[in-house]
């Protein structure tokens, strides 16, 4: 009998805590989407693992590599190891942590054009915009770049 | 006791469980990416812009320091007469010169760096020592002067690119310059060079851009108002590519890979430098300088192969080596303080207060810097 009022208990406790959980969502859970850079080459879907945040190339302007007419790869990477590995998929976004005032921080974003991983920071302007700075050291060595928000369209069902 | 310990067990477990679900999100698991082909902006005002650059174009520099060498070369510098009744008239000499080196710093720190907005401003130095083979028997002031106390050039320069739409943008240079034969105490700040360019740019593609504009430059040594040409474009494979900014300077380029760089070309280089300081002479003849109102209109040309590579990250290196080819050298006397405005002969052909010539030697430039994102 003891033991049903345990299993009874801990499962209210669960819904009640994903309940609370629900009601008080992350604030910063509101980069969680897909965004698109300024220059409209890709695009780019931000995820939460554990409690930072992380964005992978899902799409591209131009997929294919007119050299080796093969799927794009990140051949440029610095790593030999993942010159092979596809750009569609690719964490070009990583380690966001959100640190209040609208603001993630302490994170990274990679250039697939030269290879080159910059320190980064995201402040969110509205729902809808994000100014992204890649910086050097400091940040007045960088340059922001912004993104916007993109609802994925459903096709209409025939 | 039992009890409350499977009751806490249960709890963790299952709360466990929930957090290992959470971790696991999207590491392995395949995508359908073909969902993101469709899509539409949240915020339908949205507007994209075109970038100040292109892919494969080689990375703008924040932080310069570098060192420009000249090999020996000889300078026939021509007879100066003074302005000044009983002052004399100090001859031609020809002279050589061991080395000519110095120091050039820059740098160029964004301001404002967004999508619909770039801004940089940017500082420079340098330095340019005349290493003369026999710099105690030198009688004409040019060479006096060039030997005693060299060239200098200080100056601050601002960019903004402003782009107008995704294909179409306004990009707009502009610099003050501080140039003449002055040491640790500068020259007055009236003798500033100001020099600017502004143009009307298109970015048909990620891999081509283009514009055209008028600039205000210095650059041939005098005062002058040239058209400029714009065009950068890499190839698809992004190995070869072009940057130019004509007359200014044009480069073929060749990618080895991004982080290694070929390039082969010129740039046209020139400044106007104030006559400043008196030289130190060991003839009884002397002349003041200060108050004849002379200034070097030096251009030239350097024809040069430039390797630029990455040595750690954004810490880049570039070598140059090529021709410095002399184009212009001469003395000009300003009238009534101001400036001739020759317009290449077309508004005035008035002559200058000396021609001098110059050898074209073999010149090396290293420099190390800090590339932008």
């Amino acid at each position: 009998m003891f033991k049903k009022i345990s299993l009874f208990l801990a499962v209210a406790l669960i819904g009640f805590s994903q309940l609370s959980f629900e009601q008080q969502a992350d604030p910063g859970d509101r980069l969680l989407g897909v965004w698109e850079p300024s220059n409209g080459r890709a695009r780019v879907k931000i995820e939460k693992i554990g409690t930072k945040y992380y964005g992978k190339i899902v799409w591209l302007i131009e997929p294919i590599d007119p050299e080796t007419k093969l799927p794009k790869v990140d051949k440029n990477n610095p790593d030999p190891a993942l010159k092979s590995a596809p750009l569609k998929g690719y964490r070009m976004l990583k380690d966001f942590v959100y640190s209040g005032k609208d603001t993630w921080s302490e994170g990274t974003i990679y250039d697939p054009l030269n290879g080159s991983t910059y320190s980064s920071t995201i402040k969110m302007k509205d729902a809808n915009t994000l100014d992204i700075r890649g910086y050097i050291g400091v940040q007045a060595l960088g340059r922001t770049d912004v993104w916007k928000r993109l609802v994925v369209q459903t096709a209409p069902k025939k | 006791m039992s009890q409350f310990r499977f009751t806490a067990l249960t709890i963790s477990l299952l709360l466990g469980a929930k957090s290992a679900a959470w971790a696991q999100t999207d590491t392995t698991t395949e995508e359908d990416f073909s969902q993101y082909a469709n899509v539409g902006f949240a915020d339908k005002g949205s507007k994209r812009f075109c970038s100040p650059k292109i892919e494969g174009l080689s990375p703008a520099k924040l932080i310069s320091i570098g060192y420009d060498y000249q090999a020996p070369y000889t300078v026939n510098a021509g007879a100066l007469a003074s302005s000044i009744a009983g002052n004399d008239l100090f001859g031609a000499e020809s002279a050589d010169v061991r080395r000519t080196d110095g120091l050039r710093l820059a740098c160029n720190i964004p301001v404002v760096s967004k999508n619909n907005l770039v801004w940089q401003m940017g500082a420079n130095y340098w330095n340019t020592q005349y290493r003369y083979e026999d710099p105690a028997n030198l009688v004409n002031p040019v060479n006096q002067s060039l030997s005693q106390f060299g060239l200098r050039t200080a100056g601050v320069n601002t960019t903004l690119f402003k782009p107008l739409n995704q294909k179409e943008f306004i990009l707009f240079q502009g610099s003050a310059d501080l140039s003449g034969t002055y040491r640790l105490s500068m020259q007055p700040a009236r003798f500033l060079k100001y020099s600017a360019a502004v143009i009307y740019g298109r970015r048909p593609s990620e891999k081509k851009q283009w514009g055209v504009g008028v600039a205000r430059t210095y650059r041939v040594g005098e005062l002058n108002y040239i058209p400029v040409v714009l065009y950068n474009a890499t190839d698809a494979r992004n190995k070869w590519g072009v940057e130019m900014l004509f007359p200014a300077r044009a480069h073929v380029r060749y990618a080895v890979n991004p982080r290694n760089l070929l390039f082969a070309g010129f740039e046209l280089e020139g400044q106007s430098y104030r006559l400043w300081n008196n030289p130190v002479s060991a003839s009884s003849a002397q002349m003041d300088l200060r108050s004849e109102e002379l200034e070097i209109r030096r251009g030239e040309i350097r024809a040069r192969l430039v390797y630029e590579c990455s040595l750690k990250n954004f810490v880049w290196m570039s070598l140059q080596a090529g021709y410095r080819l002399n184009y212009r050298y001469d003395v000009d006397r300003l009238v009534d303080g101001e400036e001739i405005y020759r317009a290449f002969g077309i508004l005035r052909d008035d002559p200058y207060a000396v021609t001098n010539s110059l050898g074209n030697p073999f010149y090396v430039n290293l420099s190390f810097n800090l590339v932008s994102p």
